[in-house]
């Protein structure tokens, strides 16, 4: 399945939610509507910095019944790859953007009986994209939100249109005050887990919960904010007989697409494994959430949008 | 484009449904090449096409309003025909939207959609209806929202739910089916319900179809072709109704083959939907003579050279061991052996007389 | 045709607890964990096992209270699977639970986990004792039990029906279809296949 066309959407409003936190909301550049967006969806900007052409992925916020506007939440990341210091500093209200359609590779669960949900920091982002559609189906969920002492009111202030009737917490103290374990181990039978934040915390809380027998089937996973490069390396790409050198806070599959190949890629994020690609020689450092414990260390193939080679040369077979 | 529906023509009983030129010619032929196997032939559901079956969302034609009336009538009597699990709501309302936005932006002259909120009103001109409802509120509509809009529909749908890595069968609207029970294959797994189609499975098509569809996006539908045959153009082909149209098959002769057999298309779409992110399948039939296919030069020579060379198992499958030798036996004299082209496009817009 | 390569046909395999399970229940439709039921090497006492007396004269059995090596004993099927919606409506997250028995017993037990939220990594089961086979009649619907034949008369339209390898879980029983619908009165004789 190819990448859906981008299209050219116009920043309507640009809100300061906190410093360093901005909500951007979009409209169709050319008029009409957005489709209606799925829940726990997110779309992909590409963001021209002069010569510089970044994709990033965000989450959307705004509910599935608003389609005149599509809202993302960016929080501005000092060691960015410079997707939201671009964001933050150099776009304005009017700017037109271009925008891949939403994919949904995080959604609500149907036959739950309760959703647990589970962020930290900005990963609350798709998790304010589920409540809506929870909330419609009035369907039981609870909610935990991670938070340095300083961003707390920000987030109970995003989370109150939600809490009427459903346990919501922010809990400012970060990790070290949230009782992880409990909290998981008390959750009735057909429950389903959403955790979304740094790969710390989603590894934590996945972790946690296969230790109390939580079936795989049951934790949902949403990689975010883990964008940070690695050390430069060199990709050969045996069978185009293109050789492509990865910054440091590129992405292989970003590098192949600056070099003009057209390598497959859908999520962006390491989860639908469009982008596999077969390993011919080297080591791999993976951040997938696709590939299998077996398939990781077999080494023999990489998720190009998100796992990087270990050493200084990796050749793959595309 | 003007349809001009026909709505007392029948599938059942009196059979007096026919096809008018144009409808023949935009009939979805289902073989590209001379000879027929099982493969994962999924491409993207964009308009246009090599017949005009394939410039909408969901086709509609001239049979419409009298499809619309045969399924109100295989409902009233057999409810269970529509049926879907109670955790797939989300999914009902994302189909009725998906229809609704569909119809109304491909037939605007037939169909229309006004929107103030939530509060909406749905206006189908061919059937008669109007609606006001708020979305959301089941209550709203006089039946659930799948069977609202799908009762407005031609051809089947089922619901597919996403879970522990598979796509589970979690509900539908089947009156005019070949030959497969929604009250039976309800909650099943995709190779579940697969489970009787021959040869496929061990080509590894379904493994390779599922991995697919499991990846499908929002805004990007696919489509298939499927085929079967049929005798009379009988919609209910059920197994639950197989008693009483089983017994057609031992109808047909050499003399009239051509007009009793047809040959019976699905044009198969999915598409993800976004709030339950389950998966909306289309199944919708179209049911060709051989008559009338015999009166396309390239058609006929194409079926008569897929029949000839199908492999057994699928014929035996597909249920055609009883008349497929007459339809050979008719079509033969018309195969001059010339190659056909590539693709179902009938190349021609005019049709041959009857033969 | 014994085996007609149909995938809707449950494999089955005999249980082991999952290793990821924080607690493991297993239901069985006799009085004892039946042999052949369990993997090699695998004992009764890792599980909670529920069994079935088929007698009256038992004792009520607490159904809330985990603990492994437990033996609890009801009355009769219904009883025990009665019991079953009660404790699985206030489990836990991490339970897993399995059933050995007759194919239609099984999956009315999978049926009852379902409905509490139990995927299928989280269920397993073992087929032991009769091979005869729930047939429900996809004409009229009605379903007919004990069957080990490849054709049998339908207990609700009367009608012949061959036995397709087609099972659906959700009730619990293979499809059977008229086998002379086509030519009424076209019966071939029945063979004993599912003893």
């Amino acid at each position: 399945m190819s990448p859906a066309a981008t299209c050219d959407v116009r920043v309507r409003e640009i809100e300061p939610l906190a410093p360093g936190l901005k909500r951007f909301s979009f409209e169709p550049a050319h008029g009409g509507l957005f489709s209606t967006p799925p829940a726990g969806g997110h779309v992909m900007l590409t963001l021209r910095d002069g010569a510089r052409v970044m994709k990033n992925a965000y989450s959307l916020v705004s509910p599935p019944a608003e389609r005149a506007r599509y809202d993302i939440i960016v929080r501005l990341v000092a060691q960015s790859r410079g997707g939201s210091a671009f964001l933050h500093h150099k776009v304005a209200r009017g700017d037109v953007l271009e925008m891949a359609p939403p994919l949904s590779l995080f959604p609500v669960a149907a036959t739950a009986k309760k959703h647990l949900l589970i962020g930290g920091g900005i990963g609350i982002t798709p998790l304010l994209s589920h409540l809506p559609e929870l909330k419609a189906r009035g369907a039981r969920y609870e909610l935990h939100q991670l938070s340095v002492a300083d961003e707390a009111a920000v987030f109970e202030r995003l989370l109150a249109p939600f809490a009427a009737g459903a346990e919501i917490r922010v809990h400012g103290g970060g990790r070290a005050a949230f009782d992880m374990a409990g909290l998981l181990a008390r959750q009735p039978l057909g429950t389903h887990l959403y955790v979304c934040g740094p790969r710390a915390l989603m590894d934590a809380v996945s972790g946690t919960a296969l230790a109390l027998g939580w079936p795989k089937g049951k934790i949902h996973k949403e990689s975010f904010g883990d964008t940070s490069g690695g050390l430069p390396f060199k990709a050969v790409l045996k069978r185009s007989g293109i050789e492509v050198e990865v910054g440091a806070t590129q992405s292989l599959l970003e590098a192949m697409e600056a070099a003009g190949v057209a390598a497959p890629c859908l999520c962006r994020g390491g989860a639908c494994g469009e982008c596999r690609t077969p390993v011919i020689e080297g080591e791999v450092e993976h951040r997938d959430d696709f590939l299998s414990a077996e398939e990781k260390a077999a080494g023999t193939a990489i998720m190009t949008c998100v796992s990087r080679a270990r050493g200084p040369r990796l050749v793959i077979d595309l | 484009m003007t349809l001009q529906f026909k709505p007392s023509e029948t599938f059942r009983d009196t059979f007096t449904y026919a096809k008018t030129a144009e409808d023949i010619l935009r009939f979805p032929f289902p073989f590209p090449e001379d000879e027929y196997m099982y493969s994962v032939n999924i491409e993207p559901h964009v308009k246009g096409g090599p017949t005009a079956a394939f410039q909408a969302v969901f086709d509609i034609d001239e049979h419409y309003v009298a499809e619309c009336r045969e399924r109100a009538k295989v409902l009233a009597e057999d409810p269970k025909r529509c049926q879907v699990l109670p955790h797939m709501m989300a999914a009902e309302w994302d189909t009725l939207e998906l229809i609704m936005e569909s119809l109304a932006a491909d037939y605007p002259e037939h169909f229309t959609l006004t929107k103030a909120g939530d509060l909406w009103t749905w206006v189908n001109r061919p059937l008669g209806l109007q609606q006001s409802f708020t979305f959301g509120k089941a209550e709203t509509l006089p039946c659930p929202p799948f069977e609202f809009i799908t009762r407005q529909a031609q051809g089947d749908f089922t619901l597919q739910d996403q879970r522990e890595d598979n796509l589970f069968v979690d509900g539908g609207m089947v009156t005019t089916q070949a030959d497969w029970s929604l009250e039976f294959d309800i909650g099943m797994t995709f190779h579940e319900w697969h489970g009787p189609v021959p040869l496929a499975h061990e080509k590894g098509v379904f493994d390779r179809a599922l991995k697919y569809l499991m990846r499908l996006q929002c805004g990007q539908p696919v489509r298939r072709l499927n085929w079967t045959m049929t005798v009379n153009p009988r919609l209910d082909t059920s197994p639950e109704n197989y008693p009483v149209w089983g017994p057609d098959k031992a109808t047909v002769t050499p003399e009239n083959v051509a007009e009793k057999v047809h040959l019976r298309v699905e044009l198969q779409t999915l598409f993800r939907l976004p709030r339950s992110n389950a998966i909306l399948f289309g199944i919708r039939c179209y049911l060709t003579s051989v008559a009338d296919i015999a009166r396309v030069p390239k058609w006929r020579r194409r079926l008569h050279r897929v029949l000839r060379d199908l492999h057994p198992d699928i014929i035996g499958y597909k249920g055609l061991p009883r008349y497929r030798q007459m339809v050979i036996d008719h079509l033969a004299p018309f195969d001059d052996g010339v190659p056909t082209s590539r693709g179902i496009a009938p190349d021609t817009d005019t049709l041959d007389a009857a033969r | 045709m014994s085996d007609q390569g149909i995938k809707s046909r449950p494999k089955y395999q005999p249980i082991a607890p999952e290793p990821a399970g924080r607690h493991h229940l297993l239901v069985v439709e006799g009085a004892e964990v039946p042999g052949g039921a369990l993997a090699e090497g695998v004992s009764p006492a890792a599980f909670e096992v529920w069994t079935v007396a088929h007698r009256s004269a038992v004792p009520g059995a607490p159904v809330m209270e985990e603990a492994a090596g437990a033996v609890r004993t009801f009355r009769s099927v219904p009883h025990l699977l009665g019991a079953l919606q009660e404790r699985l409506a206030r489990e836990r997250m991490g339970l897993r639970l399995y059933g050995a028995g007759t194919e239609p017993f099984v999956w009315d037990v999978f049926g009852i986990a379902q409905a509490a939220g139990l995927g299928r990594q989280e269920t397993g089961f073992a087929h032991v004792g009769t091979q005869a086979r729930r047939i429900f009649c996809v004409h009229c619907r009605a379903v007919t039990e004990n069957v080990s034949t490849s054709i049998v008369t339908c207990s609700g339209c009367g009608a012949s029906l061959f036995v397709r390898d087609h099972f659906s879980r959700r009730l619990a029983a293979f499809m059977g279809v008229q086998v002379d619908a086509e030519v009424p009165g076209e019966v071939p004789e029945a063979e004993e296949l599912y003893a």
